[in-house]
């Protein structure tokens, strides 16, 4: 057997052996009295574009696409996700003190308008999370009357 | 006979007077040990609460040292100094001797820190990303703000207030000079805005 044929098997074995270690899923169907859509007003269009864009890692629900189940896909997947929720979690919103629902909010605006979010390679693998110039404006307006609505508490 | 029992009441009157007397000295010397006691409590409270103030003070300083550095460079569009600020003042934040502080003021400083923390780390993260540095900086500065109401600063500040920043909302920030210099524009308007408090 040559070196090149040994460094192949080595890789495939390695490769199999990494499909046993399974990351633990980003799964919950449970609406939360926390979430946001409890904290503050959200229409049904602010709730599909933030489920189809941002929940994906910002939230206790992940919708995953089969390649998440091909290690290291599926490794890179859950952390990403760790931390997006450290950073943000849309279930948890009404667990952050007041003064962080502000900033959060502030975030959220600035970080579209910036176009920081969503995450270049995110869009890369999901079409259509791409934020046309009119649903930007209905995120950025979302997130500023309902931190007018919060401050005003 | 008659004498006798003069005499012996007498002594007993006497007695009674010495002992009386006796039981009152001895009262009056314990509630001298008592006030004495008493003020020497007094006193050590006094001392520990002035050493937790003086080292709050410490701490608040350093915060606001490192804050007012940020400012500064934020006034000269300098944002890799801003960066170097952030990442100063994220670790004076979490270096802060909570020991000092009582329940109700760790409450208060908990809920600023978790907030001012995130933001100092994202200042010194984006270093070249002026803009979003400075919207970062506009939360913080109110952070800081309820910081120094909250437990003084030990020096007098200004709370400054440029009304065209965020769309025309305003923002301010606070500085340690009378004269205006406007971190949110830096070298293209530097002295608009005004002083809209002093905080002493």
């Amino acid at each position: 057997m040559n070196i090149v044929k040994k460094i192949l098997l080595v890789s495939a074995i390695i490769f199999i052996a990494i499909q046993f270690i399974q990351p633990a899923h980003n799964k919950s169907d449970q609406l939360l009295a926390s979430d946001i859509s409890q904290i503050v007003t959200t229409s049904d269009s602010v709730r599909a574009l933030l489920k189809n864009t941002c929940y994906d890692c910002h939230s206790n629900n992940t919708i995953y696409p089969w390649y998440s189940n091909i290690q290291p896909m599926g490794w890179l997947m859950a952390k990403h996700i760790k931390n997006g929720k450290e950073a943000l979690n849309f279930s948890e919103f009404g667990s952050y003190s007041s003064r962080r629902q502000l900033s959060k909010l502030n975030g959220i605006a600035n970080s579209i308008r910036d176009d920081i979010m969503p995450l270049r390679s995110y869009k890369l693998m999901h079409k259509n999370s791409q934020f046309s110039a009119s649903q930007m404006e209905l995120l950025i307006n979302w997130a500023q009357q309902s931190k007018d609505s919060l401050s005003a508490k | 006979m008659m004498k006798n029992i003069i005499l012996g009441l007498a002594m007993a009157a006497t007695s009674l007077a010495v002992c009386n007397s006796n039981n009152r000295s001895i009262e009056y010397l314990k509630m001298n040990k008592d006030l004495q006691l008493k003020s020497t409590v007094n006193n050590t409270s006094l001392m520990t609460s002035s050493v937790a103030d003086a080292k709050i003070t410490v701490s608040i300083k350093e915060i606001l040292n490192d804050y007012l550095q940020m400012k500064n460079a934020f006034t000269e569009d300098n944002s890799t100094g801003a960066a170097t600020a952030g990442k100063k003042l994220e670790a004076a934040f979490k270096k802060f001797d909570k020991s000092a502080l009582t329940a109700a003021q760790k409450k208060t400083y908990e809920d600023v820190e978790a907030d001012a923390v995130e933001h100092a780390e994202h200042i010194g993260a984006n270093g070249g990303k002026i803009e979003h540095q400075r919207e970062h900086f506009e939360l913080l500065s109110k952070d800081i703000y309820d910081l120094v109401k909250a437990f003084g600063g030990g020096q007098v500040l200004y709370k400054d207030f440029d009304p065209m920043y965020n769309n025309g909302k305003g923002a301010f920030w606070l500085s340690e000079t009378k004269e205006i210099k406007n971190p949110y524009m830096g070298k293209a308007m530097l002295t608009s805005g005004s002083i809209k408090e002093e905080i002493k």
